[in-house]
C-alpha cells in the first residue's frame, strides 16, 4: 500500500509535469479536435462551454488511465525489461511531431494533403457508434489519442513502469500504474483546462492559435528526437549552454577535469550535474552516475552513440563503462525525453 | 435504389463528414451517406422514388455546405 501511495505522490508531482511536456501535444490535438467541432456546430447544443471543454480532456484521461493500468498488469505478468532504445524513442518522437505539424497544416488549410493526417473512422463505425451514443462522436479523438500516450511515455512514467516489471505480478503492477496515472491527471486537467479556457477568450482566432501551438508542440518533439539520437546542435542543447541554470549548484566532487578516467555525474531532478564532462580521449573511462532523492526523468539516463540505456535508483550509483574514445569525440548524453542534456568531451 | 457522389469542399474537420452523414437518420429515403473529409466528398444512396437529388443537396445546405454532384 505505501508504494500505492508513493506511485500517486510521484505522479502528482513529477510526473504529470514530466508527462505533459512528452503527451501534451496528443492532448492538444484532442482539445483541437473538440474546438473544431464546436465551431462546426456553431448553433451547438445547450451544454455550458466548461462541460464542452472538460469532457475531451476527461476522456483522454480516462482512457490513458485505462491503458496504462492494463499495460502496468502486463509488465508486471512479463517480469522482466521491456526497454524501447533510444532509437525507436526517437523515431516515434518524430512521428508525433510530423502528425502534430500535419495537424497543424491542415487546420490552417494549407493544403488537402494535410487532411490525411486526421483520424476518420470507417463510416461503419461511426454509424454504429451514433445510433448507440446519439450522435456523440466526437469522444473518439480523444479516447484513441489518450490511448496513443502509450507509445510515449515519459522519463518518469518509464521509472515507474521499471517499478512496475520490479513487481514480477500483474496486479501489483496495474496497481502501481493506476495510482501513478491516476496522480499525474489532476495536472494534466488543470493545465489543459485552464489553458483552454483562456484561450476561449480570443475564439475568433482559437483554431489559429491552437495550431500555432501544435507547431510549437511539434518543433519541441523533433528536438527531443533529436537529442534522443544524440545530435549535437538541438535547440534545448543550446538553451542549456545559453541559461546555464543550476550550474552553480554543482557538487564538489563533480567540478574536476577526471585525468584518470573515473567521472562522476551528479543526476538531480533538473537534470545533470555538470553538463559538461571532461574526459582523456584513448582510453576506457568509467562514468559514475549518483542519485540521492532524484524522481524526475533525469533517471532514465541514455548515451545514444553508445546505445546505452538505464532507468537509475531514486537513490544510488551506477557505474557505466565507456569504450576508448578518438581525442576530439564529443559523447552527447541525455534523459529519455530529450528535455535534460550535457556531454563528455574526450579532450584530455 | 441510386448511388450518387457528391464534392463538399467546404468540410472543415472530421466531425463536419459526421455531420453529414447523419442526413441518413434524417432524410426519409436516404439509405446511407458516406461522408469523407479526407477526399472531400460524399457518397448517397437513395430511393429516386421517394426523394430527389435537389432536396438533398438542400439538406445539405441547411447544415450550411455545398455539395456539388459529380457524374
Amino acid at each position: 500500500m505505501p508504494e500505492l501511495l508513493v506511485a500517486f505522490i510521484t505522479g502528482f508531482t513529477t510526473g504529470g509535469l514530466s508527462c505533459m511536456a512528452v503527451q501534451g501535444g496528443l492532448l492538444a490535438t484532442s482539445i483541437a479536435n473538440q474546438i473544431e467541432s464546436d465551431i462546426t456546430a456553431k448553433a451547438g447544443r445547450n451544454e455550458s462551454r466548461s462541460f464542452k471543454i472538460a469532457l475531451p480532456i476527461l476522456l483522454f484521461l480516462v482512457s490513458k488511465l485505462t491503458v496504462y493500468t492494463l499495460l502496468g498488469a502486463l509488465l508486471g505478468s512479463l517480469g522482466q525489461v521491456l526497454r524501447i532504445t533510444p532509437l525507436a524513442q526517437a523515431i516515434l518522437q518524430f512521428a508525433i511531431a510530423l502528425f502534430m505539424l500535419g495537424n497543424a497544416l491542415r487546420m490552417l488549410n494549407v493544403h488537402p494533403i494535410f487532411r490525411y493526417f486526421s483520424f476518420e473512422p470507417p463510416a461503419a463505425v461511426t454509424r454504429f457508434i451514433r445510433r448507440k451514443a446519439k450522435g456523440e462522436t466526437t469522444f473518439l479523438t480523444p479516447i484513441l489519442l489518450g490511448a496513443l500516450t502509450v507509445l510515449i511515455p515519459c522519463g518518469v512514467t518509464q521509472a515507474m513502469m521499471a517499478a512496475a516489471i520490479a513487481t514480477g505480478n500483474p496486479l501489483s503492477g496495474a496497481g502501481l500504474m493506476f495510482a501513478f496515472t491516476l496522480g499525474t491527471s489532476p495536472v494534466f486537467f488543470a493545465l489543459a483546462y485552464f489553458a483552454t479556457r483562456l484561450g476561449a477568450l480570443l475564439e475568433k482566432h482559437l483554431v489559429r492559435i491552437t495550431a500555432a501551438v501544435l507547431i510549437l508542440l511539434s518543433i519541441f518533439a523533433l528536438d527531443t528526437g533529436m537529442n534522443l539520437l544524440g545530435a549535437r546542435f538541438t535547440l534545448t542543447r543550446l538553451a542549456s549552454n545559453v541559461i546555464p541554470v543550476g550550474e552553480v549548484a554543482l557538487l564538489p566532487n563533480a567540478v574536476q577535469p577526471a585525468a584518470d578516467g573515473n567521472l562522476v555525474l551528479n543526476v538531480v531532478d533538473k537534470g545533470y550535474r555538470p553538463r559538461t564532462l571532461h574526459a582523456p580521449a584513448d582510453l576506457p573511462v568509467t562514468l559514475t552516475l549518483v542519485t540521492e532523492d532524484v524522481y524526475s526523468c533525469s533517471r532514465a539516463f541514455l548515451i545514444p552513440a553508445i546505445d546505452y540505456g538505464v532507468i537509475l535508483d531514486a537513490t544510488g550509483e551506477k557505474i557505466v563503462d565507456i569504450p576508448p574514445q578518438a581525442k576530439g569525440t564529443v559523447l552527447p548524453f541525455t534523459c529519455s525525453m530529450g528535455m535534460y542534456t550535457g556531454k563528455i568531451v574526450f579532450d584530455l | 435504389m441510386k448511388k450518387q457522389q457528391f464534392r463538399v469542399e467546404d468540410m472543415h474537420c472530421v466531425n463536419c463528414a459526421m455531420r453529414l452523414q447523419e442526413l441518413e437518420d434524417t432524410l426519409p429515403g436516404v439509405k446511407s451517406v458516406d461522408a469523407s473529409y479526407r477526399t472531400g466528398k460524399m457518397v448517397v444512396e437513395y430511393d429516386e422514388a421517394k426523394i430527389k437529388s435537389d432536396q438533398i443537396l438542400q439538406a445539405v445546405r441547411r447544415l450550411g455546405y455545398t455539395a456539388v454532384p459529380e457524374s
